[in-house]
């Protein structure tokens, strides 16, 4: 009875407030992804039953051309994409938190694009604006240079899906505001008095008391760019085209579930990227410590 | 002196003015032109390179609005504010409770739950969606909203967690010192100090839950297969068929519509956001 | 403190939000959900004859019916089903649609979830999928008991939904491919029609005379060297006396024909006269109405006949009008049976019900009132005449370039499991020529090589 009364004292509010989460987490979470795993190890077409397979579907993943393509198309999504997302949304969350007139419509123009999410307009307006005819070949024909088709060729197609990636920064830029004025004025009063300049203020201050916000805007971003799909869903018609260039891991993911009807070999590509992003994250928690300050 | 300084203050401010607005203009053109495209006849929306339309119609929107088999599409703007305010409520309450334990409390396995619910997130949805179609289905509840709204009473978008989680550290631990002076326990702590200091993680959890269920059409797309409960989401797809006729023209309009009450929204909840702790100050 | 009350605000939105403006809406359908449900369980009483379908006594059944299309076919084919539910009371219809892609995301979902309406359109595309993996009915005993009358259906009609002798699906329609182009712009531009017969030479010279006498300007036709595997190089494919698969399921065709197919598209594409590697992609998926020749950046369009009045209400001068697939000197015709069909499920409860429905879809004049030639040529032979007058020029137009190239059609073999991963490969491989990262030799090489894998 003692033993219970003191692990109750010790751990009974916490898991009272975590309640809802633990039971969504052996319900909802634990069962389908355990489901999934099971099938990873399996030959499953969806409609009859799983065969046992062991090993075999990561086996021949690591024998497949175009897995290591989606991979290499991925990565160099994250890398390039959520860093320049994130750079843009800072700035443009520091521009925003000033006292200028109109900023509350600014700051919901800015949110604009992001309201747009996956829609299909985005790929009508996206073969506007860097198709052959589009609209950036047409200023750049106006100085006298010549275009070339940006969204259809091998080489230039992912990075129009970049642009898309850091023109959607509504989230990371409205995490970033919401940061921002949890930095106490008091502190930059402090500091005009003591003479610092805007940039020392900025390093001094803001980015170190608003890097829990840039940590978790890193974090989430990369995991979520690790699994984009709408953008190429959409642009590339689900192809990945071309020549497989914006082929991203969950698209050829999608391909081989939903089109091929491998759901097994889905799987274990699923569990593979799991485990990729389990180890970026864990990465960015290890250094974490380093750069990222708590007022606590 | 003075004069001089708010002088040069004002070139400053004009100079970012013009930066913000020209970016401005990039970041809404699309929706201009998709405004504009509403209201240009059939024929004309492609065919046409002006911007302006050159004959107004408002067809596309009368057409649109009237849904398909007596459905109309205010129906499902119905539907999708009933669904969204669920998952917003489910959202703030049980996020902000899990992220007030994750923060503050201190209990065993802290730690490995908090990596546990990271790892939930990193699994592509496509691999899941058969089991827990399977699972939904047992339960017979495909063809209501308790597929989309539950999972949000029960926390399972990790996101919202650790972003609240953040804000919650982020909040001086002699605040805490304060209640618990006066008597209070956790709870009390929760209810009194966490809640409306974070309020800005909880503002933000709430417009991105409005906007991204608003927008989120596969999880809808397949569970709700009736037309009466469909959503706004699912009313646009209703518009496009990649194998025939696309009806481009009340597409455009009734995502014109569609977008006004996610932009209302965010006008109205980033004024919290703005004011969120500076007004209130930090010492409470 | 100020917070609080702003807090206590924000919950009473929320709440306003969900209670206020929609909980009545909200409601409403999930009463008229639980009514269905305990309709269903209803079930279980005598077993009414299926042949006095109408009759008050018999059992009410709930079956549900899923198609893809577009908003004006929704509208169709809603109107039908609400025919149906007045013609047979005691049976109600749950419908589902959404666009092409859609429709497939959620029915393979639905299959595996065990949950499968009961009525569904099917396409020669999937069908191998789902029959050969067991999801659908044999169709055959629903015609034997007599629920599902196909006796107006022409044998070969009926020999298009069967895979390995098992009817697997009916058609609702029937239709044929081939080339479209607009009277105005070849008139425009001096160019002579197309004959209905003609050969793969004459599709090369009318492109490149499109070419030539548009001053460069407009293509002749868009790249269809790779893509879907059928129809365009699976008629060449079985003008060459092959087919893309054999019965037991291997690989049809030559290393040969393939060579021969890509090398005829690529001498077009180095002439210049279909649009190069890059603009192909750009337009690939895009949607009709921005399409390559919907635009008017070529002149010749291979679709389904179905699609001509499609196509002829985005033009507002000059006649969408139809020849067949080029033909190859000395070969065979490559005319098959195409269509939009309707399968049953095999997991259906209710399969004699579902029979009935789809056969008042297919023979019942208030039903192809409506349908019309919505998804090609009612297969229904005196349904056929009976919706003769009902049509505009462009679906008239339509049906008899169906019913001329009926004539030529012969049984093709379904395709096996797998056939979507071929289909990717040989997309692949064409358009690796296309963007000249491979020669076609190795292109055929490496596709051969893989189909290989994949089928066996």
């Amino acid at each position: 009875m003692q033993t219970w009364k003191r692990m109750w004292a010790r751990n009974g509010v916490g898991y009272l407030f975590l309640a809802p989460w633990l039971l969504g987490l052996f319900t909802l979470s634990a069962i389908p992804m355990g489901a999934s795993l099971y099938l990873s190890f399996t030959e499953y077409d969806m409609f009859t039953s799983p065969e046992w397979s062991g090993l075999d579907n990561y086996v021949s993943m690591f024998g497949d051309d175009k897995w290591r393509n989606s991979l290499q198309v991925t990565l160099t999504y994250v890398f390039l994409g959520v860093p320049l997302q994130l750079l843009f949304a800072l700035f443009i969350a520091l521009l925003l938190n000033r006292g200028i007139r109109g900023v509350r419509i600014y700051r919901a123009i800015y949110y604009v694009p992001s309201l747009f999410g996956g829609s299909v307009a985005i790929a009508l307006l996206w073969r506007q604006l860097f198709g052959r005819e589009g609209l950036v070949n047409t200023m750049l024909g106006a100085i006298g240079i010549e275009g070339k088709n940006w969204i259809a060729s091998p080489d230039t197609a992912i990075y129009t899906l970049i642009i898309l990636l850091i023109w959607q920064f509504g989230a990371p830029m409205v995490i970033f505001l919401a940061g921002l004025k949890q930095v106490p004025t008091e502190l930059y009063e402090a500091s005009t008095i003591d003479g610092a300049g805007k940039w020392r203020q900025f390093r001094s201050i803001t980015l170190p008391l608003i890097t829990p916000v840039l940590f978790f805007n890193l974090v989430m971003q990369i995991i979520s760019a690790f699994q984009a799909f709408t953008p190429a869903y959409i642009i590339s018609g689900g192809s990945g085209g071309p020549l497989d260039s914006t082929l991203f891991y969950t698209l050829y993911l999608y391909q081989k579930g939903f089109t091929h009807f491998q759901m097994g070999y889905a799987s274990a590509l699923a569990w593979f990227l799991l485990v990729a992003i389990a180890f970026f994250t864990a990465l960015i928690f290890a250094t974490s410590k380093k750069w990222v300050y708590y007022q606590e | 002196m003075k004069a001089v300084k708010i002088g040069s203050g004002r070139l400053r401010l004009s100079w970012i003015h013009i930066i913000i607005s020209l970016a401005g203009l990039i970041m809404i053109y699309p929706l201009l032109w998709l405004v504009s495209s509403s209201f240009k006849p059939a024929l004309e929306i492609f065919n046409s390179t002006s911007f302006w339309p050159k004959t107004v119609t408002l067809e596309h929107y009368l057409q649109g609005w009237a849904g398909l088999s007596g459905v109309s599409f205010g129906q499902f703007f119905g539907n999708t504010f009933f669904l969204v305010g669920m998952c917003m409520l489910g959202n703030v309450i049980a996020c902000s409770m899990a992220a007030y334990a994750f923060a503050r409390l201190d209990f065993s396995l802290r730690n490995i739950w908090f990596a546990i619910m990271l790892v939930t997130m990193m699994l592509p949805f496509h691999v899941t969606v058969i089991p827990q179609y399977i699972l939904f289905n047992k339960l017979d509840w495909v063809n209501t909203y308790w597929p989309l709204i539950l999972p949000k009473f029960l926390a399972v978008e990790g996101f919202f967690i650790f972003l609240i989680v953040q804000f919650i550290r982020s909040i001086p631990r002699d605040l805490d010192e304060a209640v618990k002076m006066d008597g209070g326990g956790p709870i009390k702590l929760y209810l009194y100090l966490i809640v409306p200091l974070s309020l800005p993680a909880l503002i933000t959890t709430m417009i991105f839950t409005f906007i991204w269920t608003w927008n989120d059409f596969f999880g809808q797309l397949l569970y709700i297969s009736e037309i009466e409960l469909y959503t706004v989401a699912l009313g646009l797809r209703m518009f496009l068929d990649a194998m025939g006729q696309n009806n481009w023209g009340a597409l455009f309009a009734m995502s014109t519509l569609s977008l006004i009450p996610l932009f209302v929204v965010f006008i109205f909840f980033q004024r919290y956001l703005i004011e969120g702790i500076t007004t209130g100050g930090l010492k409470g | 403190m100020n917070q609080r009350i702003r807090l206590i605000g924000l919950f009473a939105f929320c709440i306003i939000l969900v209670f206020g403006i929609a909980g009545c809406g909200g409601n409403n359908n999930h009463e008229s959900g639980t009514n269905n449900v305990s309709n269903n369980d209803n079930s279980n009483g005598n077993a009414a004859s299926p042949d006095n379908d109408a009759a008050s006594g018999a059992e009410e059944a709930e079956i549900r019916f899923t198609w893809w299309g577009d908003t004006k076919r929704n509208e169709v084919y809603n109107a039908i089903v609400d025919r149906f539910e007045e013609e047979y009371p005691h049976i109600t219809v749950k419908r589902e649609f959404g666009g092409w892609g859609d429709y497939w995301d959620r029915l393979a979902t639905q299959t595996a979830g065990d949950n499968a309406p009961d009525v569904v359109s099917m396409h020669q595309f999937y069908v191998s999928d789902y029959a050969r993996r067991d999801a659908l009915l044999d169709m055959q005993t629903v015609v034997d008991t007599g629920e599902l009358d196909l006796s107006q259906f022409p044998e070969s009609a009926i020999d298009s939904g069967r895979i390995n002798d098992t009817l697997y699906m009916v058609p609702k329609g029937v239709t044929m491919p081939g080339w479209a182009y607009n009277t105005a712009l070849f008139d425009e531009l001096g160019v002579d029609y197309p004959d209905m017969n003609w050969t793969y030479e004459d599709f090369q010279a009318t492109s490149a005379e499109i070419y030539e006498n548009s001053g460069g300007e407009i293509w002749g036709s868009s790249d269809m060297s790779g893509g879907q595997l059928q129809p365009n190089f699976r008629y060449f494919a079985r003008q060459s006396g092959e087919d893309l698969f054999t019965e037991d399921g291997q690989l049809g065709f030559s290393a040969d024909t393939l060579t021969a197919w890509w090398t005829m598209w690529d001498e077009l594409r180095q002439q210049g006269v279909i649009p190069d590697a890059a603009t192909g992609t750009e337009y690939e998926n895009a949607p009709l109405e921005q399409n390559l020749f919907v635009t008017g950046q070529t002149a010749l369009h291979q679709i389904p006949a179905n699609q001509i009045y499609l196509y002829q209400q985005q033009f507002e001068t000059g006649e969408i009008h139809m020849v067949r697939m080029p033909q190859l000197p000395g070969g065979d015709n490559g005319e098959y049976i195409e269509g939009a069909y309707l399968s049953i499920t095999k997991a259906s409860e209710h399969p004699k019900e579902a029979a009935l429905f789809i056969d008042f879809f297919v023979n019942s004049e208030q039903s192809l009132e409506l349908f019309k030639v919505e998804q090609g040529s009612p297969a229904n032979k005196e349904m056929g005449e009976f919706v003769k007058p009902l049509l505009d020029p462009a679906q008239a137009r339509a049906v008899t370039f169906i019913q001329e190239t009926l004539d030529y059609a012969s049984p093709a073999v379904y395709a096996p499991i797998g056939v979507a991963e071929v289909e990717t490969a040989f997309k692949d491989n064409a358009t690796a020529i296309a963007y000249g990262e491979k020669s076609i030799k190795q292109a055929v090489a490496d596709f051969m090589s893989n189909a290989d894998d994949i089928l066996n």
